[in-house]
């Protein structure tokens, strides 16, 4: 296997010229890659063991403790060859630490060897301490005061000791659109194309505007993952559920230039910075996006992983086995930094009046049991801790000389005990009132139906009721009472059947129009039949109306059942709510009745009650007899209007028929009534007591009081419940048993404060994400711990700290790279000893620099950046020296501006916005990302299971890593690009814009305004003749009807330009 | 079909036969057609590679067995039990616990080591200890005497045909398996290339007008196959709908074809203009070849899935007559005439659900029959049509599921999921039809003879296609020598 570490310390080295001896072995592809994989690890610039290095020839034949490790031309004297052949306890390399070497593999180093080991010149790798990115940045003010941006004056010398030539500058209206479209993500209005003010003016407006917050915003979402939560059904099993409040988050701290130092503090512990911010704290979605209900180890592996990638440039990550293979990394350093994240967990904070955290919630992070101890997993295994050695929280040691100390952070009430803020309680008080309101009614209720069932002998009949009355035992076959659909129905004397198993409709209509409530009763047996078995009377149908309500029975064998179902735009619907099981038997006579009034319907099976349903709906219509998948003999049917006496049971709880239930449900209802009272009164000391103890105006010892009261109102509260519990109970003399010990308890508890009273204990105001999918959220506690462990705001510290050499660079090199298409350091997320120093590492460094001392300010890099010569630089490569082009096609030296294409989102929004659809609200909930969405692209939600499919054919950011955007060119581009619904529409409202400003009939006119407002030029010559061509040839066609249309195809074909999608 | 401004060179109008195919291919490998494009869109995805690690050039290392592969995946993990690796055993000791039979030390936990639980306390993936017995028939078929089960006679049928593989493992307990069966990682793992994307990567296309990497039927869990290669590498979604048979594929509006045409034919002129401007910028050339390639793939994608020309036995032979088979069957159809076309990487997945319908935890013996019909008639079918179209020397058919499942009993008439072994096959392409390889125990538990984990079937589907997979790799991503796999000689032909 081909081993990285090599090839970029030989980078800068022409390969040796092959050998005229054909046989001779080359070292560079057959030899060092094999060393680097058997022997670097332990004996490279990392570990060194036994003092012995084999990355280059030299080092070999110096060796180690032991001696030289090679002897050229003496294979048999080569302490290396002996080690890698032997078998016995001195093997190399050792047991348990690599497989040994093949004997194929073992004869090519011999050979080498007896050839006299040949070799080019090699560089020695550094000490891991002397890389170049651990190198402690420079802070001291620039020294130069010479006139002009230091970026341009640094670039500017290198090119000319390089024989390189600048380019000319982009035209003004190339710079306007590249610095519209780079730092507000939008392109500009003609207007602002022709802006006339200084460049630097033009700049500070962007960098102020609202916009470039959403801009930058979305490119750091990238780099920190941002996902909405995804999972199955309702079922949270990533991320969060309302993670856009982090996303809104971003955008706000770049459009107040919060620093970068800061900004990294509230990410990793905007907790235990400042706990009692809702800003600070929101940040910390960085971490809650990484939740994974199904693996905890998976888990703090990402949160490892992309902590260390996004501020680092470090690939933690390779630790988590062993020691990682190129980077003084240990796997130790990897379990010291999983111990800073160990303690925490996420939960939802409550948010002003709501209650209901699907609705609504903070996502957060917290330190949840801080007691909980990290273990090295060997071998990266889970399940074999090493528990000789509990892991305590660090930082990698090769960075450890200004680590920060841990200090627990104590937390205010607030924050360990959700439930005491006022807003929560205040919401949770509004619930309680309602819920008064809603007992009291339910009480008043059960009260007037108690009345109703005693005051019943008082005969009440007289009044007039429907009579309507239906039978037919089928002596005859009535056909003006009857209309018979199919060919399967035969008639004998007292049975209608329905012979022919089908799911085509056939149906008996009855004739006659049954009242909107009614008593039907039906004798029937099913005789046979495919699959389902059903025998279905429907009723309320209209002809060809797809609307049905119907109730029937089926003798599917695994599940025969009775079900009320029905249908609307000819969809049926089975609710579970209408369903019971029953043995309907094949062959067996049943009888089914059912009694309708309104949309409530009683059915009973063979003389039983069996279902009461409420249908959504009704409508007036006809009654009719089918069998679905059946055979079936209707013995008898009876339909009479619904007796105003005939009581029917509601659907889902039932009502009291006698008396005696009428009372018991009196005093569950009233009892209940009390409860809500009782919470409602608890709750609104508890809010008493909370104000009081924020406003301070009281007395210490009047806050206790009233935080005592609210002890008290707490423990009647219970006792309110307890006494609901005993009489919902009444029956169940075991349950009662329970509960009355409980009451008794609860009074004498009530009896004691009343003697030495205590505080209330806080209600539940935060949703704690559950830990593992064994978890119910109940079981977790009201209140969290008082403490904080501090370990992740030391580490957030360390990160942030300006001695940091990583931090800042690695950020810089971010914002570069998506300034000028081509990163400074190549491997944006790797700074580590495989990362060769930049080309224009002092560069690199100017810029960190400069970034720590604006106090990291990313508005002032961006200012510095952009209003370089550099950047202002035009892209063209036409009238380019041949020399620029022979000594740097690559344009290392920056002597012309990179083309970049847009990210997806900049495409979408750009459309929209140049065919002035584009809504710019801010902030706000995740959006459906469907093709009718009007919002910017960063405000989609953006998950595995919910992605915007316009905006994946140009390589959306993967959720699960980012750092950089793939630039793909592929034909489902072009087909989006042409076909989506996107293009076509705003092709047709950008032409008719344009059309009312241009005021002209001529195609020229036309072609001009459209490559000004799309492509920020006008077209050359020899464009404007290939597109008025195109306007003639469109003319021509018979599919073409009207100018309108051929200038919507025009635009439609500009947007589909190169230089639209490109930035130049 | 012909496209605006384009050189003769690259207009096809029929499809393109094998041998046309060969050479449009060695022409285009010099620099002028798709490979052209295929060279600029890697070196996009790896602007940084060093000298050493440069991405494929579209070549294959060495003289290629297969041309083409057809890859069956059946979702929620077929009962190898109950397919294509018999065990009497376990209906002699049905009823027993594993613990009573001789076999008991199937269980020691060194044994069940390899296992990666993603979902802790899962209530599926789990030891079952009752044995359950065999709920099919077997029957030999073929002159090679193969056993296959009654769910399966068509398949049976073409046994000849076919590499059955009985002892495949892997370690995952749950559907997660199914990304480590495409791409050789664990779920737990970071993600990695699908084997599909691979084939896409390193080699050059055989149509112009047809993508390479082509899904039909539910994806499985992991929705993008390139990962660190790049969107470019990731398969193209298509519906047996000649209408809509891809995303974009026609205008979400009033637009006319030969509006369209000049659209396209004006937008490659205005590129080709700025490549005046911009001589050394290589994202335009490749812009105004995607261009190309989409205004053809628009008709090209279509008729490939319209069978108005195939006949009546042809359509009976994939089992378009019956209802069960009509759904798989249009896409196995329409994958043979994407693979005479082309396309060289053709993923077909079965059965819907969020683990896959084959997952069979109750109900065993009547779902897993239902499914086998689904599939059996148009797989043979399938295989049938390759051959007498002299086809199936040159395609690679794969029949693969994530894992098997377990020979004790589940919920009384199921069985769970089953890492420690399980059965695939192959055919064509250079396989060796009518043999059987490696085992499992008696009981079916473990893979004994020949264990092979899920790369070893990449390692060897990519060496019948020409490729050493120690060559296939994208700059700054390592692969690990599982990620390799090694190569099945044994049932190479």
């Amino acid at each position: 296997m081909l081993h990285c570490y090599w090839v970029v310390s030989v980078h800068s080295h022409q390969p040796a010229e092959p050998n005229s001896q054909p046989t001779q072995i080359n070292y560079l592809t057959q030899i060092k890659p094999l060393l680097a994989e058997k022997c670097y690890s332990c004996h490279g610039t990392l570990k060194q063991e036994s003092e012995l290095r084999l990355e280059t020839v030299e080092l070999m034949r110096t060796g180690g403790d032991s001696g030289p490790a090679i002897k050229p031309g003496n294979p048999a004297d080569s302490l290396l060859l002996q080690r890698i052949s032997s078998r016995d306890d001195d093997q190399m390399p050792p047991h348990g630490e690599g497989s040994p070497l093949k004997p194929d593999q073992v004869k090519l180093l011999e050979k080498w060897i007896a050839e006299g080991c040949n070799a080019p010149a090699e560089v020695v790798p550094v000490e891991p301490a002397d890389h170049w990115a651990f190198q402690k940045l420079v802070l001291s003010k620039r020294q130069t005061e010479k006139p002009g941006n230091p970026i341009d004056l640094l670039l500017k010398q290198k090119r000319s000791e390089a024989g390189i030539q600048t380019a000319p500058p982009a035209s003004r209206q190339t710079l306007i659109r590249r610095l519209y479209l780079d730092l507000i993500g939008l392109p500009p209005t003609q207007s602002q194309l022709n802006d006339n003010r200084v460049i630097a003016e033009i700049i500070d407006e962007l960098l102020n505007s609202p916009q470039h917050g959403e801009r930058w915003a979305r490119h750091w979402m990238d780099i920190w993952r941002y996902s909405d939560w995804y999972g199955l059904g309702e079922q949270l099993r990533n991320s969060q559920k309302h993670l856009w409040h982090w996303r809104n988050w971003i955008i706000a701290s770049l459009n107040k230039d919060k620093g970068y130092d800061q900004m990294i503090v509230e990410m990793l512990a905007g907790d235990e910075a400042d706990p009692e911010s809702i800003e600070s704290i929101t940040g910390t979605g960085f971490l809650a996006r990484n939740y994974y209900l199904f693996n905890r180890t998976t888990w703090l592996d990402s949160t490892i992983e992309h902590t260390s990638k996004a501020f680092l440039g470090l690939t933690m990550n390779c630790a988590k086995c062993h020691d990682h293979k190129y980077d003084p990394i240990t796997q130790r350093d990897y379990y010291r930094l999983r111990a800073i994240f160990e303690p925490h967990q996420v939960r939802l904070d409550p948010l002003p009046d709501e209650t209901d955290f699907d609705k609504a919630g903070l996502p957060r992070v917290f330190d949840d049991d801080i007691n909980r101890v990290t273990y090295l997993h060997q071998r990266g295994d889970p399940e074999s801790p090493d528990k000789t050695q509990p892991m305590t929280p660090g930082v990698p040691a090769i960075l450890a000389s200004f680590e920060q100390e841990i200090r627990p952070i104590k937390l205010p009430p607030s924050a360990h005990s959700p439930g005491t803020r006022p807003y929560v309680l205040a919401s949770h008080l509004a619930k309680a009132r309602e819920q008064i309101k809603a007992s009291e009614k339910k009480r008043i209720e059960a009260e007037t139906r108690r009345n109703e069932l005693s005051s019943k002998a008082v005969a009440n009949s007289s009044q007039d009721i429907e009579n309507f009355e239906f039978q037919d035992d089928f002596t005859t076959l009535d056909t003006t009472k009857w209309q018979l659909t199919g060919d399967g129905w035969k008639h004998r004397t007292g049975t209608l059947s329905q012979t022919k198993s089908t799911r085509e409709p056939q149906t008996a209509k009855l004739l006659i129009e049954p009242p909107q409530d009614f008593d039907l009763r039906c004798n029937y047996t099913t005789t046979g039949g495919n699959t389902y078995k059903s025998v279905t009377i429907r009723f309320d149908q209209t002809e060809n109306s797809g609307y049905a309500n119907y109730v029937y029975t089926s003798a599917h064998a695994p599940a025969p059942k009775v079900q009320a179902a029905f249908e609307r735009d000819n969809q049926s619907v089975y609710p579970p709510e209408g369903r019971k099981s029953f043995a309907v038997t094949v062959g067996q006579p049943h009888e089914l009745r059912f009694a309708i009034r309104g949309t409530l319907v009683n059915i009973w099976i063979d003389g039983a009650f069996i279902i009461a349903y409420q249908y959504p709906n009704r409508r007036n219509g006809f009654l009719s007899l089918s069998g679905f998948d059946a055979t079936v003999d209707f013995d008898s049917i009876q339909i009479e209007s619904l007796s105003k006496d005939t009581q029917l049971r509601q659907a889902n709880e039932k009502t009291a028929t006698t008396v005696n239930e009428a009372e018991q449900a009196v005093k569950i209802a009233d009892s209940h009534h009390k409860a809500t009272i009782a919470h409602e009164r608890m709750l609104r000391s508890m809010l008493h007591s909370v104000e009081a103890d924020q406003l301070q105006q009281l007395s210490v010892a009047d806050r206790q009081e009233l935080a005592e009261i609210a002890g008290q109102r707490q423990a009647e509260w219970k006792l309110a419940l307890l006494k609901y519990e005993a009489t919902v109970n009444a029956s169940d003399q075991k349950k009662l048993t329970l509960i009355t010990e409980k009451l008794k308890q609860t009074e004498k508890h009530i009896a004691q404060i009343k003697e030495s009273p205590i505080r209330f204990t806080p209600i539940k105001g935060s949703f704690k994400a559950l830990e593992s999918p064994a978890d119910k959220e109940d079981q977790y506690p009201a209140t969290y711990s008082h403490i904080s462990t501090g370990r992740r705001l030391a580490f957030a510290n360390w990160v942030t700290s300006d001695q940091n050499p990583l931090t800042a660079r690695v950020a810089v090199n971010h914002v570069w790279m998506r300034h000028f298409g081509q990163p400074l350091v190549d491997s944006t997320f790797d700074f580590g000893l495989r990362s060769p120093e930049p080309v224009h590492k002092d560069l690199l460094d100017l810029l960190a620099a400069e970034f720590i001392n604006s106090g990291w300010s990313f508005r002032h890099l961006h200012r510095l950046i952009v209003s370089s010569q550099t950047y202002g630089l035009g892209a063209s490569t036409a009238t380019a020296s041949p020399d620029n082009l022979t000594k740097d096609p690559n344009n290392e030296f920056l002597w012309r501006m990179n083309s970049r294409r847009m990210e997806s989102q900049v495409i979408r929004d750009s459309v929209l916005f140049l065919a002035g659809e584009l809504d710019t609200t801010m902030g706000g909930p995740s959006i459906n990302p469907g093709p009718e969405a009007r919002r910017r692209s960063i405000y989609f939600k953006h998950s595995r299971d919910q992605k915007n499919s316009f905006l994946e054919m140009f390589d959306n950011a993967d959720i699960l890593q980012c750092y950089r955007r793939s630039e793909s060119i592929v034909p489902q581009q072009a087909l989006a690009l042409s076909n989506s619904r996107l293009s076509i529409e705003m092709s047709n409202q950008i032409a008719k814009k344009l059309h009312q400003q241009v005021k002209s009939p001529k195609a020229q006119d036309f072609i001009h305004a459209t490559f000004a407002l799309i492509l920020a030029r006008p077209p050359s010559d020899l464009e404007t003749e290939v597109c008025e061509q195109y306007f003639a040839q469109m003319k021509e066609l018979e599919q073409v009807s009207s100018d309108d249309q051929i200038r919507s195809r025009f635009v439609q074909a500009i947007l589909n330009h190169n230089d639209f999608i490109t930035i130049r | 079909m012909d496209t605006p401004h384009m050189s003769s060179t690259h207009q096809q109008t029929q499809p393109l036969s094998a041998l046309q195919a060969r050479r449009t291919f060695l022409r285009s490998a010099t620099g002028l057609g798709g490979i052209a494009l295929q060279a600029l869109l890697a070196k996009d995805n790896a602007a940084s590679a060093t000298s050493s690690e440069l991405p494929p050039d579209g070549r294959p290392h060495f003289k290629p067995r297969a041309k083409n592969v057809i890859w069956l995946f059946m979702r929620g993990g077929v009962s190898h039990m109950e397919s294509f690796d018999p065990k009497p055993a376990l209906t002699q000791y049905a009823g027993k616990s594993i613990a009573e039979t001789p076999f008991a030390d199937v269980q020691s936990p060194e044994k069940l080591k390899k296992v990666r639980v993603v979902v802790v306390n899962d209530a599926n993936g789990q030891q079952r200890n009752k044995i359950y017995p065999l709920q099919v028939g077997f029957k030999k078929y073929g002159q090679s005497g193969i056993e296959v089960s009654d769910w399966f006679p068509h398949i049976g049928s073409r046994i000849d045909d076919i590499a059955v593989i009985r002892s495949m493992w892997t370690t995952d307990d749950n559907h997660g398996a199914q990304v480590q069966f495409h791409s050789g990682r664990h779920m737990l793992d970071p993600r990695v290339p699908t084997i599909g994307a691979w084939v896409n990567y390193g080699l050059g296309t055989l149509n112009e007008n047809l993508p390479q990497f082509i899904s039909m039927g539910p994806r499985f869990f992991d929705r993008s196959d390139g990962h660190y290669l790049g969107p470019a590498y990731d398969a193209i979604k298509l519906k047996v709908d000649p209408k809509n048979p891809l995303a974009f594929a026609k205008p979400e509006g009033n637009v006319s074809r030969a509006e369209q045409k000049l659209g396209f034919g004006l937008v490659n002129q205005l590129n080709k203009i700025s490549g005046h401007e911009y001589p050394s910028d290589p994202a335009l050339d490749a812009r105004i070849k995607s261009y190309e390639l989409a205004f053809r793939m628009q008709t090209a994608v279509p008729d490939v899935i319209r069978f108005d020309q195939e006949t009546a036995s042809t359509r009976k032979l994939y089992g378009l007559d019956q209802k069960q088979t009509r759904a798989f069957g249009e896409q196995l159809l329409a994958a043979r005439r994407f693979a005479e076309n082309g396309v060289r990487f053709i993923q077909i997945m079965h059965g819907d659900g969020a683990a896959g319908a084959w997952d069979q935890h109750s109900n065993l013996k009547a779902k897993h029959s239902e499914l086998a019909m689904q599939v059996d008639r148009p797989i043979a079918g399938l295989l049938q049509d390759l051959k007498q179209r002299g086809m199936l020397d040159e395609t690679l058919v794969v029949f693969a599921t994530e894992f098997g499942r377990t020979p004790g009993s589940q919920s009384s008439n199921g069985r769970d999921h089953h890492p420690h072994g399980f059965s695939i096959w192959m055919a064509g392409g250079g396989i060796q039809g009518g043999i059987a390889h490696g085992s499992t125990d008696e009981i079916g538990f473990h893979a004994v003879e020949t264990p092979h984990y899920v790369t070893d079937v990449h390692a060897t589907l990519l060496h019948q296609l020409g490729l050493h997979a120690h060559r296939l790799h994208a700059t700054g991503h390592q692969r690990l020598e599982q990620d390799i796999g090694h190569v099945i000689h044994d049932i190479l032909g």
